[in-house]
């Protein structure tokens, strides 16, 4: 019994439970923004907003680049951030 | 004021590769090390930079053809794309709760959660299959216009990619049921669940840009 609730307790505290529960939300959010915003401009830059957001939580979290050498984490969160950056700029254009 | 650290001792089996942590208030670092085979890393950046211009290609062409992309978008099934971002994400979070099982020597759990991943790919897949069908139905075909010349293009390398990481995630729940990752050598094992969160995070950019923006 004590043994089953901690194990429970280790899976909601676990850190990739959060970021999976975070990237299904901004994942919903996403598809109901137009709704929300009606400026295109600001509805995009939000879009590629969460698009960073939930690539820093994979890069962090599932891939657990948060914990190898500065280097390697640097690299993938420049993709991550660079990427939707060029996208934003391209349509605003 | 410099942080305090301190450096203390573990068992072998607190992590793997990893006898010695810094310890800063409540939190433990492990020695800084990047999971898996250097070679897949590299791989995996490849894999990246090709997306990246799939991608700005696309992101040009819309501007270029405004009405055109904008009518493709219309014809997409957009909720079919949220499932799948959900399918691609949990199938990913069940990966990371297997790396987690084999953090603590427990194969069998992780061959379990493999497992489970493995469904999710299979939602994703019968999805994009329907996808298509349904796209193939209405007369539309790669060569309908650029916007879905580019969709089923970036689609189905991505369904690839998909169907790769599949076999990886089989092999890797085979070897662990056979306990091959012995003496806590585990980068085999990082190194195949780290591409198969490539195609997850390959998936978060391609979703939004293009079947929301």
């Amino acid at each position: 019994m004590y043994k089953d609730t901690l194990v429970q307790i280790n899976i909601i505290v676990n850190p990739a439970t959060k970021s999976w529960l975070l990237l299904v939300l901004l994942s919903v959010i996403a598809i109901y923004l137009p709704e929300a915003i009606d400026n295109r401009c600001i509805y995009i830059i939000s879009v590629l907003i969460i698009v960073v957001i939930k690539g820093q939580q994979i890069v962090d979290v599932f891939m657990e680049l948060n914990t190898a050498p500065r280097f390697w984490r640097l690299i993938f969160l420049s993709y991550i951030v660079l990427l939707p950056i060029i996208i934003t700029a391209i349509y605003l254009m | 004021m410099l942080p305090e650290y301190t450096s203390i001792s573990y068992p072998a089996n607190f992590m793997s590769n990893s006898s010695i942590a810094l310890v800063h208030q409540d939190r433990v670092f492990p020695d800084k090390k990047l999971p898996g085979d250097l070679a897949m890393w590299f791989f995996i950046l490849a894999e990246l930079t090709v997306f990246a211009l799939f991608f700005i290609g696309f992101a040009v062409s819309e501007q270029l053809n405004e009405t055109m992309f904008s009518q493709g978008k219309a014809q997409l099934h957009q909720m079919s794309g949220l499932i799948n971002t959900i399918a691609l994400i949990t199938s990913s979070f069940f990966v990371a709760l297997a790396l987690t099982a084999m953090h603590k020597a427990q194969a069998k759990k992780a061959v379990l959660l493999l497992l489970t991943a493995k469904v999710f790919a299979l939602i994703y897949i019968s999805v994009k299959v329907w996808e298509y069908l349904s796209l193939f139905k209405q007369g539309i075909t790669i060569e309908t216009n650029t916007f879905f010349t580019l969709y089923f293009l970036i689609t189905a390398f991505h369904l690839m990619h998909v169907l790769l990481g599949m076999v990886i995630l089989a092999f890797l729940a085979y070897s662990a049921w056979h306990d091959k990752y012995l003496n806590n050598d585990l980068s085999g094992f990082e190194a195949g669940t780290s591409y198969w969160h490539m195609v997850d995070l390959l998936w978060i950019i391609l979703f939004p840009l293009i079947y929301v923006i």
